[in-house]
């Protein structure tokens, strides 16, 4: 079960391995930028502390074989879906949501442990499903298997983290070979669910869309955040006001700054290089993890990273274009640069299990 | 069915078109940042650089508190801080030099609110004096075009009307501790103001209203240019309590030299008339920023004057209780009203001699003259006929031993024995003769004044347990619209009528027959029932042999009275500590107060009370101005 000892990395690809590194780097040090001399005081430091829990939690994932993973896949998701049931039963509200899970000084959000239980059955699904043509049966286990998590933390209610899961369906029918048919019917589906679902939304997520559409109406309200991070986005220029220099962070005009705004402080203060290093780091890792993906040992693998990147990379086109008002303010944080400790362990773990599969492309492994 | 295996190639495929999608995106992404940086960059700039829009936040401003007549208890002032903006001194040491001399301040207090406020962004301008006075105020106007560093900000401050009147229903105010921020829901910071204890706790989401915020614009000084938008604070409610200001007068002057408390209550509705818990101490203390010494003052004093003895503080009832068991002994069948107990001043039970307070006895008393010469043998016989647990029985219908909701928190429950609380809870058997001792309200029995007011307006209710409160009314400030308090009610065992008006007899004949113990307290123009307590001091005998401070021994004084007889409006409950006997101590301000309700002009105090020096000419002051 465990693949014997790491032959001096030569083997784990450090493409992969680095960028998520710098990223998460970048993040304590914005991070600290952000929250210094405010309450938050100290955040970075903790955000250290949990990228350390995530490195970790990435070097068990790669020594783990992650074909026992797949093979035990259902029930690693009912036990991760477990404490989410837990949760909006007996939950105590944190900021309005049940989301968190405390372990004395620390919070976890279970969710962000289950969306990566739910990429392992999405691989496992497929691994079985290996016909050359998509069968309904399939689509609608894939709905299922998607759509359990989604709701449960769509009661949270937390519509961001839910939006996180759905890649996943993407994933699975386009790299599983939906033909072009089945894509105008999900289309419709989808668009006839999107208009009963607008009667299900609280007050302030049809409140936060309607800001999405149209941002000056509500200058005080929900309007306020697009707007004061699109004024730090913009004002930043081509290099930026400076590390710490940044008024509209430094000022804390910025809600939130130091968790899901992060991207405007950091497009504020080392301006539109900044944001191009961080985009650049982030096109490394994904062009890199699908290139690993091709080569995995076999059609579980494929799709365990094709589900993980895909879920990445969802998170950081909505967060960069949350900042500039391109998408609505869903919750939905950078993997690995925003403050929050579920969600950087949990990345890196992720990356321990891309890692994992790429660890062992050869049979013999 | 044939079953194609799916080519591995169809996926590869599929990744290589993943990949360049995901290039596209990241790219086009790319180029929306340039947008925004590169092309409008300027634009944002200027917009960050001149029009840096802050929040602050608008605090609601409090409803006032006011009696049920509209009379204003707690209301705001308005209170002067004064500022020091960094940015704008060019000499910071000669600016804190010149404000301390200007205003006499201490110059260690300012200096070190200035090193603390060093650690903020200079912007954020350092509080160095709070509550200025009017002079004080205009003397740093008068220097603005000096000093332009030094700015005066207006906020409203709570006002208690009447220092320490009332102190324990009102509660107080004071910056919001840790665990109250954190439990908050983000409603609550650093620095705001929170109520604490009295209905300023109790109604604190009442009270407070919801605060604004106030989008301002300000310049890279941080100081206010303009303001962009504002989301109005929606002020508190008014809250009328069921207090009256001219009964609260009385009791206030009443206790002015006394420990104790009063509580004054209507038995049909539980409203509370008048509530006061002697020492008291002055609201606005606390929101003046309480000095050490002052904190000090009020934690050392023996009397614990933060303490509300009426629902906080546990006493042996005394003779009060006498009335409940009475009734609960008729009810029962056990004795009938003319069953007569010979009380030769004091009566042996379990080997044990047990003494009448009436040295010399008094003779053959039945039941209703028993209460009104509240004949302590008579109950020692009832007591040995009821046992504890009967005892029990009947106290608990009248509501001792539970708290009584009132709405004030830290409220005591109390002790009503039975043999299981003896077994389970202490531990020592109950001793039969322990039952004879708590048949006069002596032992392992404990009350609050606020048990006792509950528990007579159930005996003259037939049984019905108001549950107190002050909360009488709350009014919307903007549009007038009052909310009305819904009284509550537990119902306790239903009380026979023909038995309660024994019962109601004797409390009659307590106060308005000649030997009945509260004689000198009657009434002119009501008809007052009550009756009389006298609660001793454990270790009354032994302290005094030890020479212990002979005032702090002084029994326990209760008066438990109602007006009038018929239909019943007002019950008052009197405990005066060390304050002797319950007919000298604490029935004249049951009078007082029944009188300050009905609008009697009170007659000349007759001579015992004068004598004894408890009529204070307060409250013929009071009751006289109330009169119609």
């Amino acid at each position: 079960m465990i693949g014997g000892t790491l032959q001096t990395g030569r083997r784990l690809d450090l493409v992969v391995l680095g960028s998520a590194l710098c990223l998460a780097a970048l993040g304590v040090l914005f991070v600290a930028s952000a929250t210094t001399g405010t309450r938050f005081q100290g955040l970075a430091a903790r955000q250290a502390i949990w990228i350390a829990v995530g490195l970790g939690a990435m070097v068990a994932a790669i020594l783990f074989d992650y074909r026992m993973l797949l093979k035990f896949s259902f029930a690693i998701y009912c036990a991760c879906l477990l404490p989410l049931v837990y949760l909006l039963a007996f939950g105590a509200r944190i900021a309005n949501v049940r989301s968190w899970i405390r372990f004395g000084q620390f919070q976890f959000q279970p969710a962000e442990l289950a969306k990566i239980a739910t990429a392992l059955l999405v691989a496992y699904l497929f691994e079985n499903e290996d016909d050359a043509r998509l069968h309904l049966s399939t689509v609608f286990k894939l709905g299922a298997i998607v759509g359990l998590p989604v709701l449960l933390v769509f009661l949270q209610p937390d519509m961001g983290l839910a939006l996180t899961f759905l890649p996943l369906i993407f994933v699975g029918l386009f790299f599983g070979g939906l033909p072009a048919r089945g894509w105008i019917a999900i289309f419709l589906v989808v668009a006839v669910i999107a208009g009963a679902g607008w009667f299900m939304l609280k007050d302030y997520q049809k409140a936060r869309i309607g800001t999405f559409l149209n941002p000056d109406a509500d200058v005080l309200g929900s309007g306020y955040q697009v707007r004061q991070s699109k004024i730090a986005v913009g004002s930043g220029g081509f290099s930026g006001k400076g590390f710490r220099g940044g008024t509209q962070s430094q000022l804390r005009f910025l809600p939130v700054q130091h968790t899901d705004f992060i991207l405007a402080v950091i497009a504020e203060e080392w301006g539109f290089l900044g944001v191009i290093l961080v985009l650049a780091l982030f096109a490394t890792l994904f062009l890199r993890a699908l290139k690993l993906a091709q080569t995995a040992r076999d059609r579980g693998g494929v799709f365990l990273v094709l589900g993980l990147t895909g879920m990445m990379f969802f998170s950081v086109v909505i967060n960069a274009s949350m900042m500039i008002g391109l998408a609505p303010t869903t919750g939905i944080p950078l993997p690995f640069v925003s403050y929050g400790g579920s969600s950087v362990a949990t990345t890196f773990l992720a990356i321990g299990l891309i890692l994992g599969v790429q660890y062992r492309r050869f049979a013999n492994a | 069915m044939l079953r194609i295996r799916e080519d591995r190639q169809a996926v590869a495929r599929r990744i290589e078109v993943a990949r360049v999608a995901v290039g596209a995106m990241l790219s086009l992404l790319a180029v929306a940042y340039w947008i925004v940086q590169i092309v409008h960059g300027d634009y944002y700039f200027s917009l960050s650089e001149n029009n840096r829009i802050r929040a602050v936040k608008v605090t609601a401003p409090r409803g006032y508190v006011l009696d049920r007549h509209g009379v204003p208890l707690v209301e705001n002032e308005p209170a002067y801080t004064l500022h020091l903006y960094r940015r704008e001194a060019k000499d910071l040491e000669g600016s804190v030099a010149f404000i301390i001399d200007l205003l006499g301040l201490n110059p260690e207090v300012v200096r070190s609110r200035v090193e603390r406020g060093r650690r903020d962004p200079e912007f954020v301008p350092i509080p160095i004096a709070e509550n200025l006075g009017i002079e004080e105020v205009a003397a740093v106007q008068a220097r603005a075009a000096e000093h332009p560093e030094f700015a005066i900000t207006v906020s409203q401050r709570r006002l208690y009307k009447h220092a320490g009147a009332a102190a324990h229903a009102l509660g107080y105010l004071s910056e919001a501790t840790p665990d109250q921020i954190k439990n908050s829901n983000d409603a609550y910071g650093v620095g705001d103001w929170i109520g604490q204890k009295g209905v300023e706790s109790a109604y604190e989401r009442l009270l407070a209203g919801t605060s604004g915020e106030r989008r301002v614009i300000v310049d890279s000084h941080g100081r206010e240019v303009a303001e962009e938008a504002r989301l109005e604070a929606s002020p508190g409610q008014n809250l009328f309590l069921t207090l009256d200001s001219k009964l609260q007068d009385v009791a206030e002057e009443y206790f002015k030299t006394r420990v104790g408390s009063v509580v004054a209550m209507d038995p049909r509705t539980g409203e509370i008339l008048a509530l006061v818990s002697s020492p008291s101490y002055d609201p606005n203390w606390f929101t003046r920023r309480v000095t050490s010494a002052e904190w000090a003052g009020l934690l050392e004093n023996p009397d614990r004057p933060l303490q509300n003895r009426a629902i906080q503080n546990m006493y042996s009832p005394g003779s009060v209780v006498k009335p409940f068991l009475a009734y609960g002994a008729l009810a029962r069948g056990l004795v009938d009203p003319e069953w007569r107990v010979f009380c030769p001043g004091h009566a042996t039970f379990y080997g044990r001699e047990f003494h009448c307070h009436k040295k010399g006895g008094h003779g053959l008393v039945n039941l209703r003259e028993a209460i009104k010469e509240s004949c302590d043998v008579y109950f020692y016989t009832l007591g040995q006929k009821l046992g504890v647990d009967r005892i029990n029985e009947i106290l608990t219908g009248f509501g001792f031993g539970t708290v009584t909701g009132v709405d004030l928190s830290f409220e005591k429950a109390g002790l009503v024995p039975s043999e299981e609380w003896a077994r389970t809870k202490r531990g020592a058997r109950w001793y039969p003769s322990e039952t004879i001792s708590v048949a006069i309200g002596q032992g392992p029995i404990l009350v609050t004044s606020m048990q006792v007011a509950r528990a007579l307006s159930a005996l003259l209710e037939g049984g019905r347990l108001p549950t107190p409160h002050l909360f009488y009314a709350s009014q919307d400030p903007r549009t007038g619209a009052q909310l009305r308090y819904k009284a509550e009610f537990l119902q306790g065992p239903t009380l026979e009528a023909d038995k309660l008006a024994i019962v109601k007899s004797g409390m009659w004949a307590v106060v308005n027959e000649a030997g009945g113990t509260a004689y000198g307290s009657r009434v002119n123009g009501v008809e007052m029932g009550g009756k009389t307590g006298t609660a001793q001091v454990v270790g009354h005998d032994t302290a005094i042999k030890a020479g212990a401070d002979k005032s702090k021994l002084e029994t326990h004084a209760w008066f438990a009275g109602f007006a009038p007889i018929q239909d019943p409006g007002i019950v008052v409950v009197v405990f005066v500590e060390n304050g002797g006997h319950g007919n000298l101590a604490a029935a004249p301000l049951a009078k007082a107060l029944v009188e300050a309700r009905y609008g009697i002009a009170p007659a000349p105090p007759p001579p015992s009370v004068r004598a004894s020096g408890t009529s204070a000419p307060g409250f013929a002051r009071a009751a006289q101005r109330q009169a119609p």
